[in-house]
Parts: C-alpha cells; sequence; structure tokens
C-alpha cells in the first residue's frame, strides 16, 4: 500500500460547486449593476487620458467656473481646468488608493487572525486585545492621526486607510479559524504531524475566504471613503493632484455662490463607486454564503 | 441587511456632499440672543478667535482688537474724512492718556504730561507709576520688547504723579509712531501685581479702556461690554458679540441675512454679489498689506540670486490681480508698499516673461529646472489658488514645485524655524514707516525674517536711518536698502490688498486704520 505523504492532502473547493458560482453571480441582477459602476469608473479613469482632450492639471483650459456644457460636460473650476478629467483622474487616485489599502488591511489583518484564532492562549488573546484597542478609536480619527503622523501625500492616506482596516479583517479570521479548528480534517491534519501553518495556510485559510472577500470588496468602499475624508480635511492628496475628497473642499466655498457643479459630480463620483462595491459585495456574500451552509 | 448596507452608503455619501451646505454649529450658537434690531448692540464675524488678551504679547488682528477696546495708549493717531469716509491720518499724532508733551532740542528725551482723570477699570487711578510699569512689562515681554528696541527707548522714569520722561538712545522718528500701538498699552500695574504676574493679562484685562471683555471663547465668540466710567468719550454701542466664524462663506451669508452688521475677511469672488446685496455694503480700500512668495536664502537653489530672480519672472501677475483677487488687489512692486512713504521701485524688473525665465535659469546652472518644496499656510482661499497657478507656470519652465498644505498654526510655528524653504504669508505693517516694515522683515535681524535674506549693506543703510532726523534724507537710504532688496528678489511680489470689510447698511464709523484693527469705540448702529 502507497505510504500517503501528508504534504499531498490538500483541502479543496468542491469542483461541484464551483463551476455554479460564476453563473451564480452573473444571475444576481444588483451584484451586475454594481459591478457595472465598479467597471465604468475603472474603465473610465484608465482611459481618461486618451478620451479627453484637456489635462487633469491643466489651468486655462475652459473659462473660469464654467457651467457643464457640450465643450466641458462636468463644467470648469477656477483655474479653468476641466472637471470630468479631473473626476476621473481622481477615479484613478482613488480606486489604487482602495485597492492598495484592503491590500494592506488583507496582508497583515489575516495572517494576525489567523495565527490568533489558531494559536488561542495568551497569544491569541494578546493579538485580539490589540485589534480591540484599535477598533476603539474611531476609524476616521484613527486615519487621521496615522495620517498626520506621516505626513500630508497620497501614500500616508494609503497607509493610514490600510491600518484602520486591519482589525476588522483579523476579527474575521480569527472568528473563521476558530470555528475551523474544530473541523475533523483539522484534527487529521494535526494527528499526521503536519506543522501548524501549514495548516492554517493550506486548509484554514482556503476556506475562511468567502467572508473575508465579501469584507475586501465592502472595505474598498469604505477605503475610498475615508481617503476622501483625509483628503478633505487637507491629509491626503496635495494639489494640484486631483482627488475626489479635495474636489469637494475646495468646491466647498462655491456652492453658496452657485457653482454647484464642482461640489456635485465628485460627491456623485464618491456616492456611486461606493454603492459598486457595496451592492458587489451583497452579491457576492449572497452567492458566497450558502455555499459554506451546504459544506460538509 | 442588504437594504441597510445600500441606505446608509447612500446617506454617507449624500452627507458627505452637503456636508458643505450646513451652517457653521458657531454661526447659530447665540442667534437667538442677539439683538440685532438694538441701537446700541453691534454682532461681528471674525475668522479668528485670538490668542491672548496681553497686549505685551497680542499679534494678531482679533486679539489686538480687544486690546484696543479694553486698553488706552499715551497717544493716538488722529482720524480724517476723505471722500466720505473716515480713515486713520498715521502721520498726525494726538493725545490720549498723556494730554501734552515736550521734546528735548536733541530729539531724545520726551517728557509726557499725563491726565488726572484716567481711571482704570478696577478703580485705581493711573499714575506715572503705571506707566513705568507698563513699558517695564514691554521690555520683558517676547512680542512687544522687539518694538520697544525699535522704538530706541533707553530708560523710562516718573518724574511726579503724574509727569514720564522717556529717553531715547538717539532720535528716532519711529518713537511716536509706534506709541499708539497696542503694544504699548498702559496696563494697571497694581491689579496685575495683584494677580501674580504677567501670566494673568493672557486671560484678563487691566486697562482703562471704553470696554471690558465680558467673556471670551476662542473657539466660539466674544462679548465686550461698555464701561460706563470710562474717562474719555463714552462709546455709543453697548455691547459689541464678536462671533469666530471660520467658514469664509459662512461670515458672507451671515451678512447677506443681515444676522451680522460687520464682517472682517470677505473673499474677493464673494465683493461682487455682497455689492449687490440690498442693505450691505463693501468698505474696500487700497492698504499696505502686502502679500509675498518668500524663498529662502539659505536653501539651494534659492541661495542663488539668478534661481530667485527666475521665479519672479514665471509668476503670472495679471492673472494673480484679475482671477484669483477680481480686483480686490493691486500690483505689488517693491518689498515695501506703494502707500508707504520712502516707496520705490527702482530696481525691480520681474514681469510675467518665461522666456527671461528659462534664461535665467540657465544661467544659474539649471537648464532643465530643478524640485523644490512649498509650504502652503491654510486658511487663506486665495494663498491656495495663487499656489496652483505658479506651480503650473513654473511648470512651464522645468521648476516642479511640490505643495504641502499645513494647518495655520503649525505653518505659523513652521516658518519662525527659518528652515521652510518657500512660502506665501501676508505681512502688514502696523507702523507705517519703511523703518519698521524692512527692519522687522528684511533685515538680518529682523524678528520676521524668515527667509533669511542677509545684506549687510541693506543693514547700514537702515541702521542709518533709524537715527536720521530728516525724512527726506531717511527715503533716501530706504530708496537705495529696497533697490538692493528689489535686484537681489529674496521674495517675489504677488499683489497690495485691499482691506475688505462687510457693513450692514446703517452701521456707521468705521475707520479704516493701516492695521486693520476696527475700533469699536467710534462706531454705531441705527
Amino acid at each position: 500500500m502507497p505510504e500517503i505523504q501528508p504534504k499531498n492532502l490538500r483541502s479543496r473547493r468542491r469542483t461541484s460547486t464551483t463551476v455554479g458560482f460564476g453563473r451564480l453571480l452573473l444571475r444576481n441582477k444588483l451584484g451586475m449593476v454594481g459591478l457595472g459602476v465598479i467597471a465604468f469608473w475603472t474603465l473610465g479613469s484608465i482611459l481618461i487620458g486618451v478620451l479627453s482632450p484637456y489635462g487633469a492639471t491643466e489651468t486655462g483650459a475652459g473659462p473660469l467656473l464654467d457651467a457643464p456644457s457640450a465643450a466641458h460636460l462636468f463644467g470648469t473650476d477656477n483655474f479653468g481646468r476641466d472637471l470630468m478629467t479631473r473626476v476621473f483622474e481622481g477615479g484613478k487616485l482613488s480606486l489604487w488608493t482602495g485597492l492598495i489599502a484592503v491590500a494592506i488591511s488583507l496582508a497583515i489583518g489575516v495572517p494576525l487572525g489567523g495565527i490568533a484564532g489558531y494559536a488561542g492562549g495568551w497569544l491569541g488573546s494578546v493579538i485580539m486585545r490589540v485589534m480591540d484597542v484599535l477598533l476603539a478609536f474611531p476609524s476616521l480619527v484613527l486615519a487621521m492621526a496615522v495620517a498626520a503622523a506621516l505626513g500630508p501625500g497620497t501614500s500616508s492616506a494609503m497607509i493610514a486607510v490600510g491600518i484602520v482596516g486591519i482589525p476588522e479583517f483579523a476579527r474575521i479570521t480569527y472568528g473563521q479559524t476558530v470555528s475551523l479548528k474544530q473541523r475533523e480534517w483539522v484534527e487529521a491534519g494535526r494527528a499526521l504531524g503536519l506543522p501548524a501553518s501549514t495548516i492554517l495556510i493550506r486548509h484554514i485559510v482556503p476556506n475562511a475566504l468567502a467572508p473575508i472577500v465579501v469584507r475586501s470588496t465592502l472595505g474598498m468602499g469604505y477605503a475610498i471613503l475615508t481617503a476622501a475624508a483625509l483628503s478633505f480635511i487637507g491629509l491626503g492628496a496635495q494639489p494640484p493632484t486631483a482627488e475626489w475628497g479635495v474636489m469637494i473642499s475646495d468646491g466647498r466655498g462655491y456652492i453658496i455662490s452657485g457653482e454647484w457643479w464642482l461640489t456635485f459630480f465628485p460627491g456623485l463620483a464618491i456616492a456611486t463607486s461606493i454603492l459598486g462595491f457595496n451592492l458587489l459585495g451583497d452579491a457576492l456574500r449572497d452567492v458566497l454564503d450558502p455555499r459554506l451552509r451546504t459544506t460538509a | 441587511m442588504k437594504v441597510t448596507a445600500k441606505v446608509i452608503a447612500s446617506a454617507v455619501a449624500a452627507g458627505l456632499l452637503l456636508s458643505g451646505c450646513s451652517a457653521n454649529a458657531n454661526s447659530n450658537a447665540n442667534s437667538g440672543t442677539d439683538a440685532a434690531s438694538g441701537s446700541t448692540t453691534l454682532t461681528a464675524a471674525y475668522s479668528e478667535g485670538g490668542t491672548t488678551l496681553n497686549p505685551t504679547e497680542a499679534n494678531d488682528v482679533t486679539s489686538d482688537t480687544f486690546v484696543l477696546a479694553a486698553y488706552d495708549q499715551l497717544v493716538t493717531y488722529a482720524t480724517q474724512e476723505v471722500d466720505g469716509v473716515k480713515t486713520a491720518n498715521t502721520a498726525e499724532i494726538v493725545p490720549m492718556i498723556a494730554e501734552s508733551w515736550e521734546v528735548s532740542d536733541d530729539d531724545t528725551v520726551y517728557t509726557f504730561s499725563l491726565r488726572d482723570d484716567v481711571v482704570f477699570q478696577s478703580g485705581n487711578t493711573l499714575t506715572s507709576a503705571d506707566v513705568v510699569g507698563s513699558f517695564e512689562l514691554i521690555a520683558a515681554s517676547n512680542s512687544a520688547s522687539f518694538l520697544y528696541g525699535m522704538a530706541g527707548i533707553s530708560e523710562v522714569t516718573a518724574i511726579d504723579e503724574s509727569t514720564v520722561q522717556v529717553t531715547l538712545t538717539a532720535p528716532n522718528h519711529l518713537f511716536l509712531q509706534i506709541l499708539p500701538m497696542y503694544s504699548f498699552s498702559m496696563i494697571d500695574t497694581a491689579t496685575v501685581e495683584a494677580n501674580g504676574g504677567a501670566e494673568w493679562l493672557s486671560t484678563n484685562t487691566a486697562g482703562s479702556g471704553p470696554f471690558t471683555v465680558d467673556s471670551w471663547d476662542p473657539s466660539t465668540e466674544a462679548v465686550l461690554t461698555r464701561y460706563d466710567e470710562y474717562w474719555g468719550d463714552a462709546p455709543e454701542l453697548e455691547t459689541v458679540n464678536i462671533k469666530f466664524i471660520t467658514e469664509a462663506s459662512n461670515r458672507v451669508q451671515l451678512l447677506a441675512k443681515g444676522e451680522v452688521q460687520l464682517a472682517l475677511e470677505i473673499p474677493a469672488k464673494d465683493v461682487a454679489s455682497l455689492e449687490d446685496t440690498e442693505g450691505v455694503v463693501v468698505d474696500s480700500r487700497a492698504s499696505n498689506k502686502i502679500l509675498y512668495f518668500a524663498m529662502n536664502n539659505n536653501i539651494a537653489p534659492f541661495d542663488n540670486e539668478l534661481v530667485r530672480q527666475a521665479v519672479s519672472f514665471a509668476i503670472p501677475y495679471d492673472k494673480l490681480l484679475t482671477d484669483v483677487m477680481q480686483g480686490q488687489a493691486s500690483a505689488m512692486t517693491s518689498s515695501v508698499a506703494s502707500s508707504t512713504p520712502g516707496f520705490t521701485a527702482e530696481g525691480n524688473e520681474a514681469t510675467y516673461d518665461l522666456d527671461k525665465a528659462k534664461e535665467l535659469l540657465a544661467e544659474a546652472g539649471y537648464p532643465d529646472g530643478f524640485t523644490f518644496d512649498f509650504t502652503l499656510g491654510s486658511g487663506f482661499q486665495d494663498w491656495s489658488d495663487d499656489a496652483v497657478l505658479i506651480q503650473a507656470e513654473l511648470a512651464k519652465v522645468g521648476v516642479t514645485m511640490n505643495i504641502t498644505n499645513m494647518a495655520r498654526a503649525q505653518f505659523l510655528e513652521a516658518i519662525a524655524t527659518k528652515q521652510v524653504q518657500s512660502y506665501i504669508s501676508r505681512w502688514t505693517s502696523f507702523v507705517n514707516d519703511p523703518g519698521y516694515h524692512l527692519g522687522l522683515l528684511l533685515t538680518a535681524d529682523g524678528t520676521s525674517n524668515y527667509a533669511n535674506y542677509n545684506n549687510a549693506e541693506v543693514d547700514a543703510l537702515w541702521t542709518e536711518a533709524s537715527t536720521e532726523p530728516s525724512q527726506e534724507k531717511r527715503n533716501e537710504l530706504y530708496g537705495q536698502a529696497q533697490e538692493i532688496i528689489n535686484e537681489e528678489t529674496p521674495w517675489a511680489y504677488l499683489y497690495e490688498y485691499n482691506i475688505v470689510v462687510g457693513l450692514q447698511e446703517g452701521t456707521e464709523g468705521y475707520t479704516s486704520y493701516p492695521d486693520g484693527i476696527v475700533r469699536y469705540s467710534q462706531m454705531s448702529v441705527n
């Protein structure tokens, strides 16, 4: 009888259900709307350099404070810069910020949560209490503190938002790990002598992914909002970088004098992109959750 | 869950969008208690809450306003009416606490005869001992001590109960001009001593002035109340509510709606719409308030004169005046304001000429440009607009300007370290004299010379002029100094502000002073 090498044992997603996953997601109408909105902003921000005759920081591209017109679909700002180009350029920055911030949160939060959940005992307690301390701060205040300490700039905003998101991912992973480590296959792996890291990486985390994926999409939306808030108060993007939060902040003084488009379009951009991520996240959760319930 | 998440997301986004529209909490704080229709109450909207009530340390407009309301000085500026509006005539000094004075033949000894009816708000009568004590507090302070030195004061002695003698180190034409300043207020020294010393003055007043500071919360508002036993002309106003409203658009709205009778720091872009608003009068007058682009002479590449000159040729001066300031400013052509006697634009060749800028950069050894850091203090829309425009123009000649935003308080601290590579700042010389102006800003020892400009010849000219009794000769010396400064370009000159004050129709008595501070004792509301 061939000896079964422990390292050849590996948890796998059940193939019969993997095929249906994509189809199920496509059938979720609201999720598709969300995906469409995200695709719109992503493609728009990538292609804007090609599609727009104006530069994002090109002063005097049009008359100052011009209302939306055929030449400038979103109008111009107080320097004559085309607002539409700026909004899509800002989209690039916002999406990028969201991605990096969520990546940071994942890269640090998931391992921490997994280790805490698997190890348990004092190590687990210490890690989760530190996460609790971070969670105790209102997230925007924590982001402001980190960004202020790092100095104003887009990278500071990305790091700040990333750090703020760590406790949530740690918590989710912790919860999942604690429940999954009771499963028979984990016990079996331990009995076979697999090291803890192997069990964690190869067996537990792949099965804990579903809520983490959902949280990531929601986290993108939240990261965009927080980054915009940081830029609104001056801690994020610096002039003349186009960024949604900065544009709203700059346009604030013009609401009363009637130049509504300066705040409306960046605001609309933030609202729709967050909505898109939320709808997608909801759809993913609907698709992924029932599967977990049916797994053995 | 699904629906709630979407509702929350939309609400959050909408809230972010609309947050700019909401009125500042401060603006509604006490509106219920305002008697805007009362003829003895005036409500004003200021942009900053002030930092101290101590006359010897106060430096910003709001703090200075409190000091001038609660304290008197030995002498003060005369006022005049020009074209139907009142202005200060700073060339003429008139009595206040001192009813008369005599100057010795060599112009170094001033003997002041004090009034005998000046009573402090505490009830103590003002005597020469208070005058001597006040000068001691000034000499020992952090802020006013520099002016003490600039005025050339050597000794202050009490000859008798109502006579004080001030001896100067040498004849000094700035002395009488500096005495009316808020820094040289006469303080009730007995009360200060009884309360432990000068520290107490930062949050309390010990003056003899026409108003008492009833309450002061730098984050919301301050209330001034008429002091009924004032020795001089009683003010018409009984109560002055000064509200601190940091958002410029909120101040404009409150004025337009009639909820305040006076508003300071009106943005240039709102002047036109306010002038069209019924019941609102905008008082906009040229002043000696300047805005300059400073380049730190100690930090490369700004230690190279050619580089600084190159930058001065890349600035879109006309755009700043028309697009940013919308006519509420005028051209600045020297380090000294054009309304200052002794002003000259000699030596200043800077205009908007990108080719010349490129030429100078090449000559300086930077044909491909360079990168530098610019620190932008927050709170002034025109500063940030100027910065963006200048950044765009410099980019056209290959110079990259990295803008870093900084909150105002940190900004003021940062530039005081003298290590900021470049920044924009404004300045008003409260004493409209090149000696005062250059002394503080562009001499090697000037306490506001944050750009580290250092030219021995300029220093020598300034020192010579400071003891020169003839105004003509002085102005010649100051002219030579300005010519050198204009050539060496430690700053690029952006513009000279108009001082813009918004008033409700019926608010009378506003007199414009070079320091831009409102004297409420002169005002009334109909």
